[in-house]
């Protein structure tokens, strides 16, 4: 009986994990197949030759390298911004007393009460005024809109989890108010600030929307909206040139994943327990 | 010269007082325990002195400045936390050499002050783990190592020992009396255990609801309670308090009379109410003129402890050898060895009568106004 169940739950956990998976498989397989092969049908499983050739033009043919770097600039910047300024504000929300603090918190998470729609024509016309309208940093700007609010309530929980006694400790121990958050809560709050960033760099890469309203030449592109643009048209979708860019795409979340995801899940529990 | 000086500090919270008109001064090398209940403000003295918090009103001084507005670690202080506050991150070596290496020692001074630490904490086996892979005794030495390291004026401590189980926690008592005898430094040191304060402190802060109390030696705290709050906080099992009133030259409650010296007599208000403190040490079943009924008895081995009851249903208790065992409903003659009778006002938290010398002074008029607004 209780080798049946254990066998019917890990059918069920595989076959979720395998219609989660079976995309992104197949975007890999698609990316590696000739262009004849891809609309055979029966379709073949496994490419029966396989081909780079799709990458190849990708990286010399098309602007992908512009659009990557773009993105690679715009979710470093923003995450370090939203790292930074989430850091702060969490500090401040949990170790300073003063009045309207909880309002504050709660006011901070408006943001997400409204759908980005209504938000992004105000956003761009801000941008327009302050002269950023078409550049990165109008997008860097707007992503830490949306990525700090979810940081700072992140970082609050984590901040919270840190005791104030450490800190005292460190301001009897002759460190200045700088020097014990640096050398005392920081070291504590790691986790949570790697869990935060890769929130908000996943964030910032995937994000479109914005992208689209608020930059419209290639220069300034992220992958996003470059790759969309350049690859789907109303009459042609490049499939295998999509597949390919869509695979290079996913590599860095993928890297990055690998190496943390220990901290990211540790992040998503931070509420419940302490660590 | 004192080198710890409270004065006047008034602290507040919000509307809520946590400290008034509190003035201590400590004396240079002196071992001072601030005893109280949970909530009398203690750890908030503590804090203040340590320039964590900072008072409403009042000043500090250390060593003759006033530090009201020098930075906790400009203070030449070192501090021991409850929880020892460990820097989890770093090793037992780095935890201790962290505040030497605030103030800008070079790297071999700091090595050889860490080592010269952990020898005497007997820490050198140690240094390389984590706080974490320490046990709760190792982890109090490490706290005290760090505060050591840099030899501050002055040592705060707030409830050291109070995490760790009953064993370890009198072993690190002796240590830590052993240390301060060896080191000689001015220590105030929180608790709310009066054991601890009573053996270790060369003088006691008793406090209650943000007010000083008593500030004393143990053996005049204990001996001349300041108030009815000292009386009954400091000694186990705690001093008995019986409400009755003089009349002649006798204490009476419920018809009966209870014998009192004269000296002590002619300081009490006359023909008044009054409250009589005794301590159960001092109560003995036999031999005396009130009339009791033994209720419960708790033998510790050594000696038991007594409970008896009086008519009007007021609970004593008395502490014996143990030996002869008297049995529950049994009827004694209780008796109170007058020397160390005690009366106090009535009211809540009523001063103490003097039998010699004067009052004092600061005590019992924080005491006074205390009574006075309940
Ligand atoms: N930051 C604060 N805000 C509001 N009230 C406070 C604050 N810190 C302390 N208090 C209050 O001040 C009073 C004294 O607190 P304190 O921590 O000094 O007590 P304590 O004597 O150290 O008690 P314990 O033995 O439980 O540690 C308490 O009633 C407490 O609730
Ligand atoms: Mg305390």
């Amino acid at each position: 009986m209780r080798i049946l169940r254990k066998l019917g739950f890990n059918l069920f956990t595989w076959i979720l994990v395998l219609l989660v998976a079976f995309p992104l498989v197949w975007m890999i397989l698609t990316s590696l197949k000739p262009q004849t092969e891809l609309f055979r049908i029966p379709p073949t499983w496994l490419p029966e030759t396989v081909t780079f050739e799709h990458y190849w033009r990708l990286l010399t043919e098309t602007p992908f390298l512009i659009y990557f770097r773009n993105s690679v600039v715009l979710a470093t910047t923003t995450t370090v911004f939203v790292v930074v300024l989430g850091a702060i504000g969490a500090y401040s929300l949990v170790r300073f007393a003063y009045r309207g603090r909880e309002t504050l918190a709660t006011l901070v998470l408006f943001t997400y009460l409204l759908p980005s729609v209504v938000l992004i024509i105000p956003l761009y016309l801000m941008m327009v005024e302050l002269g950023l309208s078409n550049t990165l940093a109008s997008l860097v700007l707007a992503h830490t809109t949306f990525a700090l609010p979810y940081a700072l309530w992140l970082l609050r929980s984590f901040m919270e989890g840190v005791p104030e006694d450490l800190e005292s400790a460190a301001l009897v121990d002759g460190a200045s108010r700088m020097g014990a958050f640096r050398d005392v809560i920081l070291p504590q709050l790691l986790p949570g600030i790697i869990s935060t960033a890769l929130f908000t760099f996943i964030l910032s890469w995937n994000e479109y929307l914005y992208a689209l309203v608020l930059v419209n030449s290639d220069a300034v592109r992220p992958l996003t909206t470059g790759v969309m643009t350049m690859l789907i048209s109303a009459f042609n979708i490049e499939w295998s040139l999509l597949m390919a860019a869509s695979v290079m795409m996913s590599l860095p979340l993928i890297v990055v994943f690998a190496f943390l995801q220990s901290y990211l899940t540790r992040g998503f529990g931070a509420g419940a327990v302490k660590g | 010269m004192a080198e710890v000086v409270l004065k006047d500090i008034r602290k507040e919270f919000g509307t809520f007082v946590a400290l008034e008109r509190l003035n201590v001064a400590i004396n240079a090398g002196e071992f001072v325990a601030l005893l109280g209940p949970s909530g009398c403000g203690k750890s908030t003295t503590l804090r203040m002195l340590a320039g964590l918090d900072f008072p409403t009103a009042g000043e500090i001084s250390i060593d003759g400045r006033v530090v009201n507005d020098v930075a906790p670690g400009k203070r030449d202080i070192a501090m021991v936390f409850q929880s020892y506050a460990l820097y989890p991150h770093m090793t037992v070596a780095q935890n201790i050499a962290y505040p030497l290496k605030k103030r800008g020692v070079a790297r071999p001074e700091r090595d050889a002050a860490v080592a010269k630490t952990a020898t005497l904490l007997q820490l050198e086996p140690l240094l390389n783990r984590k706080p974490r892979q320490l046990s709760g005794g190792q982890q109090q030495r490490v706290a005290l190592g760090r505060a050591l390291v840099r030899e501050p004026k002055v040592f705060l401590l707030d409830e050291p020992l109070s995490n760790l189980d009953a064993k370890l926690r009198s072993y690190m008592r002796a240590e830590l009396i052993e240390l301060h005898r060896r080191i000689g430094k001015t220590m105030v040191y929180v608790t709310h255990d009066q054991l601890e304060a009573m053996t270790m402190a060369d003088r006691i802060a008793v406090m209650h609801d943000g007010r000083l109390q008593q500030f004393d030696e143990p053996e005049i705290i204990y001996n001349q309670p300041a108030n009815r709050f000292v009386a009954g906080f400091i000694g186990t099992p705690s001093m008995n308090q019986l409400e009755g009133a003089i009349a002649g030259s006798s204490f009476v409650i419920n018809g009966e009379q209870v014998p009192i010296n004269r000296a002590l007599y002619e300081q009490a208000l006359k023909d008044g109410p009054v409250v009589l403190g005794i301590r159960p040490e001092n109560v003995s079943l036999s031999g005396g003129s009130l009339p009791a009924t033994v209720r419960l008895v708790e033998n510790a081995g050594h000696e038991q402890i007594v409970t008896v009851e009086i008519p009007g249903g007021h609970r004593l208790l008395a502490r014996e050898a143990s030996g002869q065992r008297p049995s529950v409903g049994q009827t004694c003659q209780i008796g109170f060895d007058a020397d160390f009778i005690h009366l106090f006002q009535p009211g809540e938290n009523g001063s103490r009568f003097e039998t010699t010398g004067q009052a004092h002074v600061i005590p019992m008029q924080a005491q006074r106004s205390a009574s006075d607004e309940s």
